[in-house]
């Protein structure tokens, strides 16, 4: 066991304070396990050498890799699920009105993380949209290389598919290889996955009908905050749609939105004139 | 009439598919955070097993084999139970069995064709079949030998032969 | 919320009493298809009825396919979830417990979490619990 007391404690509070998840002594194992390949992705010799040079100097990116190493075993499908019978119920029947239909529908999941949330989205498209490969792109992006080759993949283990997948859409859009499932190549061929970090001037993307920026804003400070919402607004259409995590909101952050209520949920909208 | 002779489990299933399998199990099942780790240690002298059978294009068992006493712990973590509650040799029984059954059910859904699960049984673990019909993870967990076992049936006892025809 | 927890292995019924007792419900428990149907009639007579049955897939006497067949055959047992919780995983026997009139299905091993996802799906979650 190479993590020392000091390490454990650091990582704990860390945890506590971004998720308000408890982790308990004796659960050193754990976070040994959960950090050792970040560990050794930075050529670090151990797990308590990760801690201390992030410890010492840390930045956004890593902190929220150890914290979600931590808390997330797998991310859900349909997380929350108002922001996407919202896609279908509200947002695309008006965005279908406003396009031509030569236009393809932009939709980008900007911290895409393994792919549930983009292939959520080409799930319920494929289902809505007799068309939906032609007619719908959907870009992923996310900050972590490893994240965005699984996304591409589009592979994933049997506990990720109990997480908030509803059957009738495994068995009609995956099929198992092994002891995993595969999203059907349709779907897989409907999302464009690279590499993006929304605290930097952005690459050229979008300009996109739908955002998704959900549980990520959490982790930086209010300036960056601000300067993400500035820049994702830059390259959304100005009829376009941001959805936030459930309880996240621009209230307070940037005022160049509008919310709107969708459910027992929100969007966000670029105000007119901002 | 030609006989098409089973394939053996190594060249139906790899360790490292059943090692991704127990990766899965052990948190669901065992606790947060517990796995089955694939680093030998010496066995114990005694030992007790829990298998379930599969039936189909293969035919053999998934085995769960550890000590007595590791079999204990596995069943106070699988049915959460505190002190000063104690596990009796049925709570043992239905905890491996059910150990044995998840990891069978999942291994036999790896397997080509359509094939059934038996229901989990303790004990002695079944003789294994041909050599090259085992697929073995041998491993520890906490510390405490357990060995995961994918094994082809045993010959049954009136196996035919291939006659020569005598000239 | 009630449930009734449908599985011939003890330790299993005991790990998904456990959770759902966590989230708030009642919880009864059958050893197999047949026990469940027997505390469903008697349930029934009392007033007692589960929103959701957790039904495990191999069992003795009666599985839970036929379980389920059965019970959507009940217009009294109507708003009745039903929720396979199996390790039965091939898209094969998904499509046919879904036919067969099942809701939903979870693939063993799970997680608590992921329990609570498929019962957020449903509509079974309480709202205390949502967090």
């Amino acid at each position: 066991m190479t993590l020392t007391a000091t390490s454990f404690d650091w990582v704990r509070q860390l945890v506590h304070r971004e998720s308000a998840i408890v982790l308990q002594p004796g659960k050193e194992y754990l976070v040994e396990a959960r950090l050792l390949p970040m560990a050794q992705q930075r050529g670090c010799a151990g797990v308590s050498e990760l801690v201390e040079s992030v410890r010492n100097r840390p930045d956004p990116a890593s902190t929220r890799r150890i914290v979600e190493a931590l808390t997330t075993n797998e991310t859900s499908w349909f997380r929350d699920g108002d922001p996407f019978t919202a896609l279908t119920g509200t947002v695309l029947p008006q965005l279908l009105a406003a396009r031509r239909p030569d236009e393809r529908l932009q939709i980008w999941s900007a911290a895409c993380s393994s792919g549930q949330e983009a292939y959520t989205v080409a799930m319920l498209l494929s289902d809505a949209l007799p068309n939906a490969a032609t007619r719908v792109s959907i870009t992923a992006t996310d900050l972590s290389r490893e994240m965005v080759e699984r996304t591409r993949a589009g592979r994933f283990s049997q506990l990720e598919v109990n997480r908030g997948l509803p059957a009738t859409m495994l068995v009609r859009h995956f099929t198992r290889a092994g002891n995993e499932w595969e999203i059907a190549p349709a779907l897989r061929r409907m999302i464009t996955a690279s590499e993006c970090n929304l605290a930097a001037p952005l690459p050229r993307l979008g300009p996109f009908d739908v955002v998704y920026l959900r549980n990520v804003l959490i982790y930086f400070d209010l300036c960056t905050k601000q300067a993400i919402l500035n820049r994702v607004r830059q390259i959304m259409r100005p009829d376009g749609w941001l959805f936030l995590g459930a309880a996240e909101t621009t209230l307070g952050v940037d005022d160049n939105w509008e919310r709107v209520v969708l459910g027992r949920g929100s969007a966000y909208r670029p105000r007119k004139g901002a | 009439m030609t006989v098409t002779e089973a394939q053996p489990i190594s060249a139906l299933l790899d360790p490292g598919t059943v090692q991704s399998i127990a990766d899965e199990v052990w948190p669901s099942l065992v606790g947060d955070g517990e796995a089955f780790v694939p680093v030998p240690v010496p066995p114990s002298a005694e030992l007790v097993s829990a298998w379930v059978d599969i039936i189909g294009p293969w035919t053999g068992s998934v085995v769960l084999t550890c000590a007595p006493a590791t079999a204990e712990a596995l069943t106070e973590s699988v049915l959460m139970t505190r002190p000063p509650t104690v596990v009796d040799d049925e709570d043992v029984a239905d905890a491996l069995g059910e150990l044995a059954n998840v990891l069978g059910g999942n291994i036999k859904s790896v397997l080509p064709g359509e094939s059934r699960l038996g229901l989990p049984q303790i004990g002695s673990a079944p003789s294994r079949g041909r050599l090259d019909d085992v697929c073995a993870l041998v491993g520890q967990w906490r510390g405490n030998y357990l060995t995961i076992t994918v094994q082809g049936a045993a010959p049954a006892p009136h196996a035919e032969r291939n006659e020569v025809p005598q000239l | 919320m009630r449930a009734l927890v449908i599985d011939d292995s003890r330790a299993m019924r005991r790990i998904v009493g456990t959770i759902l007792t966590g989230f708030g419900y009642e919880v009864r428990e059958a050893g197999d298809g047949r026990q469940a149907l027997d505390v469903l009639q008697e349930g029934s007579a009392e007033g007692w009825v589960p929103d959701l049955c957790c039904i495990d897939w191999n069992m003795p006497v009666m599985d839970g396919l036929q379980f389920v067949m059965a019970t959507r055959a009940n217009p009294a047992f109507r708003q009745v979830t039903l929720m396979m919780v199996t390790t039965e995983s091939e898209t094969s026997q998904i499509v046919k417990a879904l036919a067969a009139g099942a809701h939903e299905y979870l693939i063993k091993p799970f997680t608590a979490d992921a329990l609570r996802d498929k019962l957020a799906l449903l509509g079974l979650l309480p709202e205390e619990v949502s967090a």
